[in-house]
């Protein structure tokens, strides 16, 4: 058969780090083709080059034999390549037909745009779709689910002939599942080509008829679903081991300093109870975007959940916690929260690396107080930490990322700190100063410390903890020592919760 | 153009508040046209006129450094001078309209902190409303004729000399250099410093980061007032119109000393310097005689190019 | 991944969910309802208060005070639909004024203005895409840019517009008084710019995209963000500029402080009638409404003899409560 589209040798890059590398991928028409892969994989980074959203730093696409290229997910919707992405893109103060049209709206006579036309149009482009929607509603009345079948009417609308579909359950109750593998049952009967993105393993195997498996930015293999089981599938996407980068773990732990009890994150999810110890490292594993974020951030009130106690030190944190106040709070019982984005949310890139560590040092003090410039901890955290730098003054945007992330971890070591909450300790970061980094967390435990860490790298997290709780669908699935867990074990439970 | 801007030369030039190269301008200007004029008692006498302005420049770059901007300085002097030349408080002493006058400045800081941080009201929107609210009060109270007199005692003190510098002149660089102090060495100071390069950092780093909006604007209205007093002492009467375009002076002379919306690099002395170009440079305007919309026009020109400079540079670094 | 914040800035009151908008079918319209609702009543009590306000002429007055503001507040309306705002149109307004009482035939007059008011506009909207000034040091140094140069052409007021700008202005056609043409013909010509073509969808994909914090949202679907809103600052000091012409002809001179305080006047206008200013959200008719609020209550504070001053620190709080009734995220300018 003819492919419909054809990616060859797709490489691309951010920063440092090798999203994708050489990957080929073909699209034949009326075929369901899952691409899969652990968190990281290149997935996403991959369709978002087939969407127009990146450009590949090199390899070629091909449509039909005939080379392409673009550069907006408009210019690859001319192409006919249509994705609905897990953030969406739909304009929420516009109507349906609107959104359906924007950049390509009809005219009338006289110069106005068609809105008649527009929406009946898109009335039929949603019957197609079997949905009753209102044309002239506003996106921001729409569910989830609405929105996603709204953009894969967009596709059809636009007569697209490949539809990309990014993890497009993951917000979507059983029905509307049911709803959505109908319509793109039909899309496959139609001739179209579809790439679908999901960890759902039994939606896999209801609707892929192929599958690639991606790992590290390289294709593993491309298979037919019929020759593969769930297991099989998991097999392919883990294989590796575990590399020497880890020091050894904890003998002997002391007396717990965070106890969670009856955890609702939101009304719907089954409440859980974890704890993490003095001198432990404890991780929250399982797919991206299970809820392990959210029950991090609700501890510093950056996400309100729906109930629970939680302890720390023997001290009640009262729920919901308030943003204004949580961190600074958190910070006064010794507890410090390393955030996930390092640029945005954890340094200031302008000022000194001496700012940037004793900027927790100084907050624990009241705003007409002496500023006291800490030189001496400043100095010792930089060499213990070994932050490769011309000194202290020296500001931190002019460090490489791995720098970066020890000048961030090192203003909760410098500060008098005991438990600390990291998301993502090593993200954008080369393999020496990761390395570097969990010796300094081991360290940080084997002092008395307690860690609590999240992180997309599931061979991380088995690495460099004692202890893992695998969380899926906003809740604890699975507890085990680190010493017996595997990428395989992980995703396992994960996914047969 | 952009290979250009990234010359390690043309940055450290770059890095270096405009303020400085306006001033060190102006000097030479003067210095060519007008040669006698540049003596410490001459001298001393323009600056001198500028001291109002000087003072409001250091809360002004106080809310800038946090992202905001206050323009209700001119409602400030507006209401000080209202009280102290209207005889609403006859035989009061000179203790009891200072407390009165920064008392009534540190409240209207206090209200624009409130509506900016807590309830995220835009800045802009939020002075320039409190300015109008104070400006038509105040005409009301006055029935829109200038009040009175103001008490001889402030007029005495404002023309009193310490050498050969206006005592005026000198108390702005003491304020300045007390400026220059509270922000290098108080915890409070770090906060602006970390606020206005990242507020989402300075949150997730444990700093207060709405606490520090309001003291920063309710600071800046404590400063407001002072120059208030010192703008009153000044023009030794009453007046309705006093004052108000003094704000839109203080924005302009903090973004020509560097500091813009967060970035801080011009420190204290970039605006400083600031306000000392615009005491030359209405000199120089009146050598070549300039009037008031020629200097309408420079304000203007001056904020935009300001800007723009600062637009351009910030486009580059993303 | 991005968590949105659990806890809003501040919790919406029932005020605020209102004026952010209806969830209705039409909600991008924003609450223009709640303020005709309140012109109706301020109608009401001015009717029942003062004799005098129903008359024809005092009606009549009304709309020929009502539509300079009117007419500015559309146009500032075309920014903040794009999330901007200009603080210049006051300015233009006087400049527009000293132009028209130079001393020159009015066919050289007339189109100069248009002509130097798209410039403004287009100054303001190229400094502000291109140069990533923010809109409101732009345009408030704008303001100060073109006020100097009113007050170049004219120190204090005076001067003699050409005829036919007192002409349009005065009197009626058919029956019809001047000032109400102005405002059907003004309003037309917005509606077309809004309702009536690509432009003005489009200027709601990019205020909409703008307000959600995904400034590229617009351009994904191939909108030309920066071109168009760059036209909407050009209509916005073109709308002032005719709102100069409309006052010049009332005034019959040059003033270059007509105009002063004007911008906030028309940003209280577009906030009154439901546009909201993060961008995205309002309507023509909300605009216009909110700008007769302001005029009906200027009326009912010249009749019920208010003094002047105390109208402009009334006015000062309007604007502030308004303003503040919206809510947004972001904290500063």
């Amino acid at each position: 058969m003819i492919n419909l589209i054809e990616m060859s040798n797709i490489s691309k890059s951010f920063g440092g780090s090798r999203a994708v590398d050489g990957v080929s991928l073909e699209l034949l028409p009326g075929t369901v083709h899952a691409l899969m892969g652990e968190n990281g994989a290149g997935k996403s980074t991959l369709m978002k080059i087939l969407a127009g959203v990146h450009q590949p730093d090199s390899g070629q696409i091909f449509k039909n034999g005939h080379r392409i290229s673009f550069n907006s997910p408009k210019k690859a919707l001319e192409f006919g390549i249509s994705t609905v992405f897990q953030e969406l893109s739909l304009l929420a103060n516009l109507t349906i037909a609107e959104n359906m049209f924007l950049g390509r709206e009809p005219l009338t006579r006289f110069g106005a745009v068609d809105y008649a036309g527009m929406n009946a149009q898109t009335a039929d482009a949603l019957a197609q779709l079997g949905l009753t929607l209102d044309p002239e509603a506003l996106v921001s009345e729409l569910s989830i689910a609405e929105r996603q079948f709204v953009e894969i009417a967009h596709g059809i609308k636009a007569d697209a002939s490949i539809f990309i579909l990014d993890e497009p359950t993951a917000a979507l109750n059983a029905a509307d599942v049911d709803v959505l593998n109908k319509h793109i049952r039909r899309l496959r009967d139609e001739g179209k080509a579809i790439v679908y993105i999901s960890h759902r393993m039994e939606e896999i195997f209801e609707i892929c008829d192929t599958v690639t498996v991606l790992k590290d930015g390289r294709r593993v293999d491309t298979r037919p679903v019929s020759e593969m089981s769930p297991a099989s599938l998991i097999a392919m996407m883990v294989g590796r081991t575990l590399d020497d980068l880890f020091p050894p773990r904890a003998t002997e732990t002391g007396s717990v300093v965070v106890d969670v009890k009856h955890f609702k994150i939101d009304a719907r999810s089954k409440p859980f109870s974890l704890h993490v110890s003095s001198g432990e490292i404890v991780a929250l594993a399982g797919l991206e975007g299970q809820g392990q974020q959210k029950f991090l951030r609700s501890l510093i009130g950056k996400f309100r959940p729906f109930s629970g106690t939680v302890t720390i030190k023997g001290e009640l944190l009262e729920m919901p916690v308030s943003e204004t106040s949580g961190i600074r709070r958190l910070h006064a019982a010794g507890v410090g929260f390393v955030p996930e984005d390092r640029k945005e949310e954890g340094l200031f890139l302008g000022l000194s690396i001496a700012d940037n560590i004793a900027i927790s040092l100084v907050s624990e003090r009241g705003e007409m107080s002496i500023a006291r410039r800490y030189r001496d901890v400043i100095n010792t955290t930089m060499a213990s930490m070994r932050i490769k730098a011309e000194d202290a003054s020296a500001p931190v945007s002019s460090l490489s990322g791995g720098n970066q992330q020890k000048v961030l971890l090192g203003r909760y070591l410098a500060a008098n700190i005991d438990v600390l909450l990291i998301e993502e300790p090593t993200r954008g970061v080369d393999i020496g100063a990761k390395s570097e980094i969990y010796r300094l967390l081991r360290e940080f435990a084997e002092n008395g410390g307690a860690v609590l860490v999240l992180s997309r790298e599931t061979i991380e997290l088995i690495g460099l903890c004692d202890r893992l709780y695998v969380i899926h669908d906003n809740t604890v699935v699975a507890e085990m020592p680190a010493g017996n867990a595997s990428e395989h074990i992980i995703l396992e439970a994960a996914l047969s919760a | 153009m952009n290979a250009a801007l990234n010359h390690p030369i043309l940055r450290r030039a770059l890095s270096i508040p405009p303020s400085y190269f306006v001033f060190a301008m102006l000097l030479f200007v003067l210095w060519v046209a007008r040669p006698h004029m540049l003596n410490l008692n001459i001298m001393g006498i323009f600056i001198r006129q500028i001291v109002p302005l000087g003072i409001l420049v250091l809360g002004q770059l106080l809310v800038m450094r946090v992202r905001s901007i206050d323009l209700s300085g001119g409602g400030v002097i507006l209401l000080v001078n209202y009280f102290i030349s209207s005889g609403l408080f006859p035989g009061a002493s000179l203790t009891f309209f200072i407390a009165i006058g920064l008392a009534t400045g540190t409240a209207i800081g206090l209200f624009n902190g409130y509506m900016v941080a807590r309830r995220r009201v835009s800045a802009v929107i939020v002075t320039l409303a409190v300015s109008i609210v104070l400006l038509g009060f105040v005409q009301f109270l006055s029935s829109g004729k200038p009040p009175g007199d103001v008490p001889a005692m402030f007029g005495e003190i404002y023309n009193t000399r310490w050498g050969p510098l206006p005592t005026p002149v000198l108390f702005w660089f003491a304020l300045t250099g007390l400026m220059m102090i509270f922000l290098s060495r108080t915890v409070f100071g770090r906060y602006v410093a970390s606020v206005g390069e990242s507020a989402e950092a300075a949150h997730f780093a444990g700093v207060p980061v709405e606490r520090t909006v309001i003291l920063a604007h309710t600071l800046a209205g404590f400063i407001a007032a002072i120059a208030a007093l010192v703008q009153t002492a000044s023009i030794a009467v009453g007046s309705v119109r006093v004052g108000l375009d003094l704000p839109i002076l203080a924005v302009a002379a903090t973004i020509l000393g560097g500091v813009v919306f967060g970035r801080g690099e011009g420190g204290v002395l970039g605006p400083f310097f600031g306000a000392l170009s615009f005491a030359l440079l209405f000199v120089v305007m009146t050598v070549f005689g300039i009037d008031e919309p020629g200097k309408l026009i420079a304000q203007g020109l001056i904020i935009l190019l300001a800007a723009i400079f600062y637009g351009l540079r910030s486009g580059n670094a993303n | 991944m991005k968590l949105e914040p659990a806890i809003q800035p501040r919790p919406a009151t029932r005020i605020t969910s209102l004026l952010s908008g209806s969830r209705r079918k039409r909600g991008r319209q924003g609450l223009w309802l709640v303020p005709l609702l309140i012109a109706i009543l301020i109608g009401i009590a001015l009717a029942l208060q003062t004799e005098q306000f129903l008359s024809r002429e005092n009606l009549f007055n009304l709309v020929a005070q009502a539509m300079p503001l009117v007419i500015t507040a559309i146009g500032q309306m075309f920014v903040v639909i794009v999330g901007g705002l200009d603080l210049s149109v006051g300015s233009t307004i006087s400049f527009t004024t000293a132009i028209l009482a130079l001393d020159a035939p009015g066919y050289v007059l007339i189109p100069a203005v248009f002509v130097l008011a798209a410039l403004i506009g287009l100054t303001n909207g190229l400094v502000i895409t291109r140069f990533n000034v923010h809109p409101i040091i732009a345009t408030l140094a704008m303001q100060y840019v073109i006020l100097g140069f009113a007050r170049m052409l004219r120190p204090v007021s005076g001067g003699t517009v050409p005829e036919l700008v007192i002409s349009s202005v005065a009197g009626s056609f058919l029956g019809i008084p001047m000032p109400v043409i102005w405002g059907v013909v003004v309003i037309l010509i917005a509606w077309k710019l809004l309702y009536g073509s690509r432009f003005g969808l489009h200027l709601f994909a990019i205020g909409g995209g703008v307000a959600s914090g995904a400034e590229d949202a617009a351009r994904n679907f191939g909108i030309a963000d920066r071109r168009n809103t760059v036209i909407a600052y050009v209509a916005c000091s073109l709308f002032a500029g005719l709102a100069g012409v409309f006052l010049a002809g009332r005034i019959v001179s040059g003033d270059p402080n007509v105009g002063l305080l004007f911008e906030l006047d028309a940003i209280t206008a577009v906030a009154i009638g439901g546009t909201q200013l993060s961008g995205g959200i309002g309507s023509l008719h909300g605009t216009v409404i909110g700008a007769l609020v302001l005029a009906l209550l200027s009326n009912g504070m010249n009749l019920t003899n208010i003094s002047p001053f105390v109208q402009t620190a009334i006015k000062g709080a309007i604007l502030m409560f308004v303003v503040g009734l919206q809510s947004r995220k972001k904290m500063g300018l």
